[in-house]
This record gives C-alpha cells, sequence and structure tokens, in this order.
C-alpha cells in the first residue's frame, strides 16, 4: 500500500518504506540462500583440501594448497566395506538401474495418460484413482509384500534357466531394482501426463483417426513429440527419485557388487579403518550426486513451455 | 440415387437422445450445410458421418455403400475441423502428407500430391514451417489442403471459419466457395452463421434439438420457411414475426395489427393461403422480412399485393447500403428496409409498403406455417 501512495508525499524521511521493506526482503532471501547453501559449500571445499588442512584448519575456509587426489581416491581406490577399488563399479550400477527405470516408467506412464484421456472406457475414472492412490502408499509398506514377489520372480528366473537355458533377467538384482522402481514410479507419472494430456486438443488425435493413423501410431507421431514439456518434468522427478532412493536400494541390493550408488556411498562413510577421510567421503557424496545436478541442468534446457501454441487456434 | 444418403439416424448418449431421426440426402458435387444454434446436435452429426461417433440406429450411406460400420479412415472422408487441428510437431508439409504416410503412398508420389495442392491454395511458400509460425488464415489453407490431398468422396467442415476475424472470414468464405465451384467435390459444412449457410449451400438443413426443422434449398429456407424457428433463425435482420388478427367479409380476408394509441392497420389479403381462411377471427403471426417493408418509392413495382399504411418511425438506422427503420406493430418492434436515401425522420409518420405476396403466416399455436 505505502509503495503506491509514497511517490505523492514529499520524500522527507530520507529512506522510504518501499526502500526498507526492499532491504528486509533481499537480506532475508541472502540469508536464507547462504544457510541453505552452506553444506554444499562445506562438502564443496573440503572435498579439495588435504588431511592435514581439515585436521587443523577451519571448516569454513578455502583449501590452502587445492588437489583433486580426494575426487580420484573416492572414484578408484576408498573402501566400499571390505573391497577397495573405489565407488566407480556402483556408480555403473546406479546408471544401469536408474536410466531403463526412467524410461520405462516414463514411457508407460506417457502410454497410460493418453489411454486415460482419448481412449476413455467406461470406469476410467476409477482406474485413474486407484493410480493415483499408488502415489500416497508409503515405501515401507511394499517392502515386505515386494520381497516375496521378487522372490518368487528369482525362483521362476531359476525355473527358467533350467528350461531354457536363460533366465531373461529375473532375479538380477538390478532387474529387480528396475521394476520396482517401474511399478511404484507409475502413479506419478500417469498422473503427470494424464493432466497434462487432459488439456491436449483432442481434435488432433480426431484428425489422425481420419488420416489414418492407428493407436499407436498416434501415440508415437501426434502425442509424444508433443509431450516435451511433461517429458522432461516428467524424467526429472523420476531421475532424482529413483537415483537418491536408498531403501529399496538397500532392502533389494543391499551387499557386494550388485550395490546401487547410494547404498555405496553410506558403506563408505561408515567404514571404519583407521582415520576417517573426510575430503575422500566429501568428494564421492558429491560425485554421487553429480548426475541429478546434470540432470536438472541438461534437461532444464529443453522444459520450454509454450510449445503446443500454433496446434489449434490463433 | 443421390450420393450422400442418412436414413434415420439417432444417436443417444445413455438415455438422452441428441440426434432424433436424421433423413438428409445431398446429390453428387453438393453443398449441404448443417445450420443451428449450439447443441441443436449439427456437430454430432457430422462426427457421426465422419465415424468419430458411433450411431445408435438408422444408415449413412455414400454412393450407395453404408458406411457407418466403418473405421473414419476407411469412409473416404476428409474433414477440416474448427481448430484446424495442425498436427504442431510437423511441418505443413508433414501435415498435408501424414494421411498419405499412414497410407503407404510412397514419397514421390506424396511429393506430387503436395504440390499440386499447394498450388491451387497457393501456400507453396509455407511448407517448410510449422503450424506455430503461420498466420489464422494461412493455418485455414493448410488444414484444407490437408482434406483436399486425399482427394475424398466427401468433404466434412465443421465451423472452419469461426476462429477468422470478420474480413478473413469473408475471404474464405469467397475461397472456400470457389474451391468448390471448381473442384466439383461434394461438401457437407456445420455453421451456426446463417449468412455462410445462405451464400456457401446448395442445400440447408436447419437443426434445432437434434431434428432437422427444415431441409431445402436455400431459396426455399428462406422465402418458404416451414415454421417460425426457421423463420426467425434465417435471415438478418431476422423476419418481423408480429401478432396479428385475421378478419373477413364478404370481400376476403384481411390482416389485423394492433398500433399503440393508434387505429389498427388493416391490410386485405386477396391470395391469402388456403389454411389462414380456418384461422377467421383468431391470432396468428404474420411474418414479413423486413426487405418486404420498405418505403412505397423502394418497393417493388410489379408486386402482385402490396398495400401501404402510415406508420410511426421510432428509430431509424442507416447503415449505409441501405436504411433499417424501426416501427411498432401488434407490440413488437419490426424492422422496415428502406432505400439508403430514403428521407425519413425519428418520430414522424411515414408511408411504408408491405409485400404481402412475400408474407408468410404461422399457427401461433403450433408455430407452424399456415399454408
Amino acid at each position: 500500500m505505502s509503495a503506491v501512495t509514497s511517490p505523492a508525499r514529499p520524500a522527507s524521511s530520507g529512506l522510504s518504506a518501499r526502500t526498507i521493506n526492499r532491504i528486509v526482503i533481499y537480506g532475508l532471501l541472502a540469508l536464507f540462500a547462504v544457510f541453505y547453501l552452506m553444506p554444499l559449500f562445506v562438502m564443496l571445499v573440503t572435498s579439495f583440501k588435504t588431511m592435514d588442512e581439515i585436521q587443523n584448519g577451519n571448516m569454513l575456509a578455502l583449501p590452502q594448497s587445492p588437489t583433486i587426489e580426494p575426487w580420484f581416491k573416492a572414484w578408484g581406490e576408498t573402501c566400499v566395506g571390505l573391497t577397495c577399488a573405489g565407488i566407480k563399479g556402483y556408480f555403473w550400477n546406479s546408471i544401469k538401474m536408474v536410466v531403463p527405470a526412467v524410461l520405462i516408467s516414463t514411457l508407460l506412464g506417457a502410454l497410460n495418460g493418453y489411454v486415460l484421456t482419448k481412449w476413455r472406457f467406461r470406469g476410467h475414472t476409477l482406474v485413474f484413482a486407484m493410480m493415483l492412490f499408488a502415489c500416497f502408499i508409503p515405501f515401507q509398506s511394499v517392502l515386505l509384500p515386494m520381497a516375496t514377489i521378487l522372490g518368487s520372480l528369482g525362483r521362476f528366473g531359476v525355473t527358467l534357466q533350467n528350461a531354457t537355458g536363460f533366465n531373461f533377467g529375473l532375479g538380477n538384482s538390478t532387474v529387480n531394482l528396475v521394476f520396482v522402481h517401474v511399478v511404484y514410479g507409475l502413479g506419478f507419472t500417469t498422473l503427470f501426463f494424464r493432466n497434462y494430456y487432459e488439456a491436449f486438443p483432442t481434435e488432433l488425435v480426431k484428425a489422425a483417426q481420419v488420416d489414418g493413423a492407428s493407436f499407436f501410431q498416434i501415440f508415437r507421431r501426434i502425442m509424444l513429440p508433443n509431450s516435451m514439456p511433461i517429458f522432461v518434468v516428467t524424467v526429472i522427478y523420476q531421475f532424482t527419485n529413483i537415483w537418491n532412493d536408498f531403501l529399496f536400494a538397500s532392502a533389494y541390493a543391499g551387499t557386494g557388487d550388485v550395490m546401487p550408488m547410494t547404498v555405496a556411498l553410506n558403506n563408505v562413510v561408515n567404514t571404519s579403518t583407521g582415520v576417517v577421510e573426510y575430503n575422500v567421503n566429501m568428494a564421492a557424496a558429491m560425485i554421487a550426486a553429480l548426475p541429478t545436478l546434470i540432470v536438472y541442468i541438461v534437461a532444464g534446457r529443453y522444459f520450454v513451455r509454450g510449445l503446443m501454441a500454433g496446434a489449434v487456434k490463433g | 440415387m443421390a450420393f450422400l444418403e442418412i436414413d434415420g439416424l439417432k444417436k443417444r448418449f445413455g438415455n438422452v437422445e441428441i440426434l432424433k431421426g436424421i433423413n438428409v440426402e445431398l446429390e453428387k458435387g453438393g453443398f449441404l450445410v448443417l445450420v443451428g444454434p449450439s447443441g441443436c446436435g449439427k456437430s454430432t452429426l457430422l462426427n457421426t458421418i465422419a465415424g468419430l461417433e458411433q450411431i445408435t440406429e438408422g444408415e449413412i450411406r455414400v454412393d450407395g455403400r453404408a458406411i457407418n460400420d466403418l473405421h473414419p479412415s476407411k469412409r473416404d472422408i476428409a474433414m477440416v475441423f474448427q481448430s484446424y487441428a495442425l498436427y504442431p510437431n510437423m511441418t505443413v508439409a508433414g501435415n498435408i502428407a501424414f494421411g498419405m504416410e499412414m497410407r503407404g503412398v510412397p514419397a514421390a508420389e506424396r511429393q506430387a500430391a503436395i504440390d499440386k495442392v499447394a498450388k491451387i491454395l497457393q501456400i507453396g511458400h509455407l511448407l517448410n514451417r510449422k503450424p506455430s509460425q503461420l498466420s489464422g488464415g494461412q493455418r485455414q489453407r493448410v488444414a484444407m489442403g490437408r482434406a483436399l490431398v486425399r482427394d475424398p468422396k466427401l468433404f466434412l467442415f465443421d465451423e472452419p471459419l469461426s476462429n477468422l476475424d470478420a474480413k478473413l472470414r469473408v475471404d474464405m468464405r469467397i475461397e472456400i466457395k470457389r474451391l468448390h465451384a471448381t473442384t466439383g467435390t461434394t461438401i457437407v459444412y456445420v455453421t451456426h452463421d446463417q449468412i455462410e449457410a445462405m451464400t456457401l449451400a446448395t442445400k440447408i438443413a436447419v437443426m434445432r434439438d437434434g431434428e432437422v426443422q427444415q431441409f431445402g434449398t436455400p431459396a426455399e429456407i428462406y422465402n418458404n420457411p416451414t415454421n417460425i424457428f426457421v423463420a426467425d433463425f434465417m435471415g438478418s435482420p431476422a423476419m418481423n414475426l408480429i401478432p396479428a388478427k385475421i378478419d373477413g367479409n364478404g370481400a376476403g380476408l384481411s390482416v389485423v395489427l394492433d398500433r399503440e394509441a393508434r387505429q389498427p392497420i388493416v391490410l386485405p389479403m386477396p391470395g391469402a393461403p388456403a389454411g389462414l381462411a380456418a384461422f377467421k377471427d383468431k391470432q396468428v403471426i404474420f411474418g414479413v422480412r423486413p426487405e418486404a417493408l420498405t418505403d412505397p418509392e423502394g418497393a417493388e413495382r410489379n408486386g402482385s399485393n402490396i398495400a401501404t399504411a402510415d406508420c410511426h418511425i421510432e428509430v431509424v438506422e442507416p447503415a449505409g447500403s441501405d436504411t433499417f427503420a424501426v416501427t411498432n406493430l401488434g407490440g413488437k418492434g419490426v424492422v422496415a428496409r428502406l432505400r439508403a436515401d430514403a428521407r425519413i425522420q425519428p418520430g414522424t409518420s411515414t408511408p411504408l409498403a408491405f409485400n404481402l405476396s412475400k408474407a408468410v403466416f404461422f399457427d401461433p399455436a403450433t408455430e407452424k406455417r399456415i399454408r
């Protein structure tokens, strides 16, 4: 209010109410930003320090003689449990699990959204409500049932192995995690795509039908190419969730060579042999956090609004 | 046998009957316009022809072949949508060729077809653009190109001009008419704009509440409306529908129009329709179009039955090409269409000529025409 009326008044008080407001607002914002960035800053500077400096110096001080040795050590030499070959193997474990899980869950979500909005059937709202319900199921409550299911799948894999000589990936820890994350992510991805396709012009689908395109041709040629914004949102969301997941990872792939990054990082930090190498731990944590950061930066550029402009009336 | 035949078509959503038995037919090369207020079922009817909606009862035949159970792509139709429905991820050329691509037409053949259509519609310079880079009129052309390229038996247009501004709409209307004249295609066109209906159609179906109110040529619809709804809906300004009384003496019937605080106007009706005799001393609705109510100098000289009466002019609207005068008859504002240079002042009385050979009568109870 004062901002509107102040220009009419004589500027007698020196600092107008408007300026004070600005100072308070930006001051608070800056304070919170510093508060929020502090841990990241500590992690980053610590990962470039030598152990001597960490033990003797100030936690917030910049590194006196910066070294990237801790990063190499974290990547290739540090001990995870009893094996000391760095975190690189586990990093690839995570990649191998995350990429298929994100792609499959996103594509299935898109397909669900397409059917739930453009090929409606009797009871489609009920189906959608049930899928939505999946978003509210706590992780912990599915741990045991899922373990049972994965166990059965594993036994079925053994049967297949005996019968055909190939187990089709059943029983493999990475495949198991992909399966779990796809199932668990489907509720979210369906929700995203359904809401996006709800506003998608149905006339485009009708036009494609008249043009002779089939169900999947319409999906692939019309729906998917025009879904970039929601596709990117879903990929970012799924990638971050699945990459950062610790509970499912530790429950279904918590030991040995199959551990994903998150579990391995936990084991790096918990390994107690001699001195705690804070710089290596910090570097390992940074490496573990990098992919989500990269996904945000790279995918965010494609997150363009208004791709639908020009599809329908002008 | 007609080219397009729609036979007893019914469409129900649950218990709601959207289309209540439609019977329409169209000759080859004809231009059928489905016109009516929103919610009358005209777009649903078009969608059933396209195959985008299933029908509950009846049959749709094109060229003697029943098509109502065929998939849209198998019906040999092309459709232009209200929103144009151009695929935003494809170029103009891609949009036009998409249907051919789906049918597996070889690339060289597709290119030839695109070029041909682009030439007809003068969109050759736009072929590599995306729909978002086009203006409204250009999108409209591309949408028509996508339909034209299929060379279908039947074209369907779903309110194609309603998203354009007034001037462009008139231009595109002429364009569509020219296209129809040069290509000789058979077209079914949906609109709520009665001027589009009158100017484009060879046959008009006026619809209301899922029923065809009247089906005929534009002239039939305009001059011989079968009921009050059609008379009122078609024509701009609308037909004057004046409550009147029928009087009769030995000589014949006459129409009595009440006026406020003045003597009623009595118009003799020598050529009255036969059915009017039954309404002697009863109320009817007297319908006269504005152009049949004009200044005596502007009236048709050779009209068989012209009566003149002094009327009190309340409002004058000069429209450039014509001057519209509003008077009060039978308790309603009545519009007369006068020559542009007619000397007329509001608040005065002036003689107006009623062209009674163009007048029509309706039964106020049933709203049907008295013939």
